[in-house]
Parts: structure tokens; sequence; C-alpha cells
């Protein structure tokens, strides 16, 4: 009688779990796939593509393939690197096709909070009340000194180092290996761009070797 | 309150008992110090409250619902691996329909302390002391009300440490010339030192209650061997 009734329950519970399970299922790929293209809206100019299903992959680098019409607008580049002061940093870099930087954002960290995050963290302009009553929506990206620096520069001149190293980057007082960290990755992704940059404007999909 | 209705009046007073004692007398977070490690992690702001307690919420009246129905088919030995297993349910529902959709930001910053809802105190204590001796609306209206006592104690705490760590409330900046985050408040001593204020201030108010009714303060819930808040209220009194 406790192993039928136990059992019972359990089966109903795991049926419904089921149930459950099946029905949310396409939202929750709709929501990440959501994730993902609100980052990449960031760093690239206007898509109508998925990038998320367009990637290329050359070593540590993935690529994202935005496209406008067929035509490619931009990448943008990810990698992850360890060299951050609290395990692994992913850097989402956009490029241009004729591979200057746009906007650079760090999408995982674990930093220290207020050191390290202040060179990680592009949050939206936060609203405010006055904004609220004018009516004015605070969208944009917050400027962020440490990332900010990259922009518009050539991916041909990677890599770069900050200024503790001998490197042209200003660095954030307290946070220099997060700095480092990140000017590592966005060389990483730079460099990386300017060596395949034939290959991945021909527009293919996969892994480059 | 619509369920309030179909009932006797007679029944009314009791209901609305049941239900009120969890947003202050019976308080899960300022009374009962039950759930202590969501309150302490999550409440960095008001929306991480509010989605945090919205959560519970859902699994207490979920589970409050389905154990006092289920309260006379389970046999009494088997009955706590039933409650967590129909808890644990509850919770894993709440967790996808949050992941589906719930904003990504809100079901991020709750991360791990969705899942763990499985084992706060609040959701099997109500269980086991109310729901499993109690009808379906008298559990119902008991879970709305410690649903909503701890989501309130929630967005008190975290809208009190947003606004000290930014000046923000509800991600809106109040006071625009605030520029330098204030880590404490957002940190986890912030929300040990706020979490004892808070909790001097309603013993503090309970006791001085209790010496002018001239009687000792006894906290609800709690049996005299694990505090000295009678001698407090009572020698002076």
């Amino acid at each position: 009688m406790l192993a039928v009734s136990l059992a019972l329950i359990a089966g109903i519970a795991a049926g419904l779990l089921g149930w459950v399970y099946l029905v949310t299922q396409a939202p929750i790929v709709a929501a990440s796939q959501k994730k993902t293209n609100t980052a990449l809206r960031d760093v690239l100019p206007t898509f109508d593509n998925q990038p998320g299903d367009e990637t290329v992959v050359v070593g540590d680098v993935t690529f994202y393939v935005g496209r406008n019409e067929g035509a490619i607008v931009g990448f943008a580049g990810e990698t992850i690197t360890s060299k951050g002061y609290n395990g692994n940093v992913t850097v989402l870099a956009g490029i241009l096709p004729d591979g200057t930087l746009s906007t650079i954002l760090v999408t995982q960290q674990a930093e220290t909070p207020g050191l390290g995050t202040v060179v990680c963290e592009r949050t939206r302009q936060q609203k405010t009340l006055s904004g609220l009553i004018k009516g004015t929506k605070g969208n944009g990206l917050s400027p962020n000194v440490v990332l900010d620096q990259f922009e518009d520069k050539s991916a041909a001149q990677a890599p770069w180092s900050v200024k503790k190293d001998g490197g042209t980057l200003d660095a954030i007082t307290g946070a220099t290996i997060t700095s480092r960290a990140v000017a590592s990755a966005v060389s990483t992704i730079a460099e990386t761009f300017a060596s395949q940059r034939e290959t991945l404007l021909a527009g293919n999909i996969g892994t480059v070797e | 309150m619509s369920f309030l209705k179909p009932k006797a009046s007679s029944l009314k007073p009791s209901l609305l008992k049941e239900f009120t004692k969890g947003l202050a007398k019976e308080n899960p977070v300022f009374v009962l110090l039950l759930g202590m490690c969501p309150t302490l992690a999550v409440t960095n702001n008001a929306i991480n409250g509010l989605g945090m307690g919205i959560a519970t919420l859902c699994v207490l009246i979920g589970s409050n619902v389905v154990i006092s129905l289920i309260r006379n088919a389970v046999p009494k030995k088997v009955r706590i691996p039933c409650y967590i297993v129909v808890i644990a349910s509850f919770v894993t529902i709440v967790d996808l329909l949050m992941q589906a959709y719930a904003p990504r930001s809100l079901y991020e910053a709750l991360g791990i302390f969705i899942p763990l809802i499985v084992v706060n105190c609040i959701v099997l204590g109500r269980a086991e002391a109310f729901a499993s001796k109690n009808g379906v609306v008298a559990s119902m209206a008991d879970a709305l009300g410690m649903g909503l006592g701890f989501t309130l104690a929630l967005v008190l705490l975290g809208g009190t440490r947003e606004f000290f760590t930014s000046g923000s409330l509800f991600q809106i900046k109040l006071i625009e010339g605030w520029s330098q985050d204030f880590m404490l408040m957002g940190q986890a001593p912030g929300a040990f030192i706020l979490l004892g204020i808070f909790l001097g201030i309603i013993n503090w108010v309970n006791i001085r209650k209790a010496k002018k009714e001239g009687r000792t303060y006894t906290p609800t819930g709690l049996s005299c061997s694990s505090c000295n808040l009678c001698d407090l209220g009572g020698k002076e009194g």
C-alpha cells in the first residue's frame, strides 16, 4: 500500500512534468535564441537572418555571420578566455566586413563586483524617473571606458595590450587582470578575423582549419 | 476573493485569518525566519525579489492545494516523500515556465535559487503544518497569505538594497546624480546587515507593544528555549 501510493503519485507527477516539458520546449528555445539575437543586435549592423544558425568556427573563435537581404553586413566574433580574475570571460566583438571593430560586449563573466565588472558591464542605460515622465526610453548601451577603446580600430592592427604591458589601452585601476583578459580576447578575435578574412567573406559556414 | 463566497459566512473570518496571518503576524521571513537562503541571496534588487517571491508563491499554492486534496489518501508513513514529489514537480513546472516565458535576465539572475525552492522550509513547512490537516480552500488561503508575505518581505528587502546601492527602484533611477554604486548593499554583507536591521526594528516594535499591554513578548512559532527575547521584554516591563 505504501509503495503503491508513492508510485502512483510519482507516476502522475512524471506524466505531468513530461507534458509541461513538451509544451515549454519550443518557447524555451525561442527565448534563448532571442537572448543571443539581442546581444548580436548590439554588436552587428542591422541584419535579417538568424546569425545563430550561421556560424564559422576558426580555432577558438566562433563567428556569427550577419546578413541583410543576403549580403554580409558584419561578423560577430565570440571567444572565451580563461585569463579572467575569476574564471572564464566570454567576449563578443562586432567586426564589419572591412575589418573595422564595432561594439564589444562581455557576455559572460564572474569578475569581482565593483572592480572587474566595471570593465565588463555595458548595461542598458537605466530608465530614470524624469525620463519616464518625459516619455523617453533609456534603451541605448551605456558607454564603457575599456571596451569603447577598441571601437573603430582595424582588426589588422591587433594584438592590443594595456599600458602596463607596454601597450596603448587604458585599464581600470584595480582591474588590470580583467582588462588584460578582455584585451587578449578581443585581440584573438581580431587576429583570427584578419587571418581568415577572405574565407569568412566567401560566406561558407562550418569549421575552418 | 471569490473563493470566500460560496462558503457559509461563519467561515469567512477564519479564512481571512488564515490569509492575513502570513502577511504580518506569521510573516515567513520577518517573524518565522524561514527561507533565509533565497531571502539573502536574490534580494539585490526589487525585481529579483519580486520574481523569486512570485515563483515561491506559485509553488506554495500548487503544493498546498494538491497536498490538501491527497491528505487522506496518503499513508502517514510515506507522507514526506509524497509531499516532496508534489513540491518538486511544481518547482520544475515553475522553472520550465520561467525559462520559457519570464525575461531571460530575471531567470538568469535567480539561477540556482529557482530549483532550490524545493528545499525552501516555507513550502514543506506549510505542507506539513497546514495543508496536511486542513481543507482545500483553507490551504489555499494559507498558501496565498504565506506566499504574499514572503513576496512582500523580499520586495521590501530588495527594494531597500537596490535603492541604497544605486538610487534606483525596479530598475528605474530615482536619483539621477547617483553615479557610483554603493557595492556593500548589493552584496551579501548588505543583505545580512539590512535583514538584521529589519528584524531589530520589528522586535523593538513588538516588545514595546507588549510592554504597553503589560505582558511579556513571545515571538510566534518559537519555543522559549531558543531565544531570550522574553527576558529583554520582561525585565524592564
